[in-house]
């Protein structure tokens, strides 16, 4: 009894504070959240654009897609159909995120039509090391994925960064980061591509 | 009652100025480089970042200063790295929600506050000793300090790496027909370091001067 009475005449004071700091930042958090995600949502948008330009406008799927991220997790997962002017659909965008070197790494992934061949990817959120895991928003790394082959991909620390293959070239002093965004693409595109194919959207062949 | 008066406003005096010149974090404490080599590219973000700082220094000096009768001696750090991570959370957070572009240039530089040795020894130095007032005070004066610090070292590197300053064209560039050719190497990690050791060179200078 006297233990706590001790423990709580020494921190009271954190105890309370941690209480109304967490306060305020929930308020802070439920008063913004809106236009963060808004934000995040106009971005993703952007990025999908550029990886797609023929998408005259992105319909969301209203299907259900969970990806299994391993642990007994799973992740609902929006994924978006890009429509042409004429209708027909020239691809799909999705997001996708995982453990990058400092903290989670969120991604826009962008597939072909039949989920044959990548798009390309953009990195919607990280907080990567700069001037070395920052890399993986830079031309030299993304290129890489644009053209490749929709299966799984690896990561190689030497070979040549302009030959599309399924065979990616790591960023120097950056292996974590690079790794961190070809697993990403490993665990969400296959998950991804097969729930698709069994609800019939895309061929089988595909 | 005159006298008291005068002598307070002349210790807010003393202790706004200290931050701008006498005490100075970046030029005569030598604190908070990381931000300042790391954001200092250009002047928008360098003055998004002192405006961050400013209001994360505002508020944990207040809250330190007005808990200061309170705090145990061994729980005073962990009290403020509490106060100060809550502040920086809610400064990220606003730069999120209000200025999208601003919070991806920044980058991870805008959490890194909470480690910023500037905030922490203000609270410690200045906040847990003094009441509200010139807590509050030695807040403004340390942030604007800081701020304008920030904003002269990006302004130098802004002209000099793009001819600019807060993206206004000022120095008319070769390839326009122009005689300035821009110097890339400054907006990169090398042209921040000269700057400061140019400008640390300076003050030390002027200061010397004075003395």
């Amino acid at each position: 009894m006297l233990k706590i009475k001790y423990f709580f005449q020494q921190s009271w004071l954190l105890i309370l504070a941690s209480f109304c700091f967490g306060l305020l930042i929930a308020v802070a958090n439920a008063a913004w959240q809106g236009g963060i995600l808004q934000n995040e949502e106009d971005k993703f948008n952007n990025l999908a654009r550029q990886m797609l330009p023929d998408a005259n406008s992105f319909e969301i799927l209203t299907e259900s897609i969970e990806v299994d991220l391993g642990k007994g997790k799973q992740k609902a997962t929006t994924i978006k159909k890009a429509i042409a002017d004429d209708g027909r659909c020239v691809g799909w965008a999705f997001k996708c995120e995982g453990s990058g070197f400092a903290d989670k790494i969120k991604l826009v992934l962008a597939v072909d039509a039949g989920f044959e061949q990548l798009k390309g990817f953009g990195v919607l959120a990280s907080n990567e090391t700069p001037g070395f895991g920052d890399q993986i928003k830079l031309p030299f790394y993304r290129n890489q994925f644009i053209g490749a082959p929709a299966e799984k991909l690896l990561l190689s620390k030497t070979g040549d960064s302009e030959k599309i293959d399924s065979e990616i070239v790591a960023i120097s002093g950056a292996t974590v980061s690079s790794q961190a965004v070809v697993d990403i693409i490993n665990r969400f595109l296959p998950q991804i591509k097969s729930q698709i194919q069994t609800k019939g959207l895309i061929g089988n062949g595909g | 009652m005159a006298d008291k008066s005068t002598i307070h406003a002349g210790l807010y005096k003393e202790t706004l100025l200290a931050g701008l010149w006498r005490e100075n974090p970046v030029f005569r404490l030598l604190l908070g480089m990381c931000p300042t080599l790391a954001v200092t590219a250009a002047v928008r973000p360098a003055f998004t970042m002192g405006c961050c700082v400013i209001f994360v220094l505002l508020c944990s000096n207040i809250v330190v200063s007005l808990m200061r009768n309170l705090l145990k001696p061994h729980l005073r750090i962990l009290m403020f790295t509490l106060t100060i991570s809550t502040f920086v959370t809610i400064a990220d957070l606003f730069l999120k929600a209000f200025q999208p572009k601003m919070s991806e240039v920044l980058g991870p530089y805008v959490p890194l506050i909470i480690v910023n040795c500037i905030i922490i020894c203000r609270a410690e130095a200045c906040a847990s000793k003094n009441g509200l007032m010139v807590s509050i005070v030695d807040a403004i004066g340390m942030g604007l300090g800081f701020t304008f610090t920030l904003c002269v070292l990006a302004a130098v590197r802004e002209l000099l790496a793009t001819g600019a300053i807060f993206e206004v064209q000022i120095l008319s560039l070769l390839k326009e027909g122009g005689w300035f050719v821009p110097w890339a190497a400054m907006s990169m990690p090398v042209g921040a370091f000269i700057t400061l050791g140019l400008l640390l060179g300076v003050v030390n200078l002027v200061s010397k001067k004075r003395s």
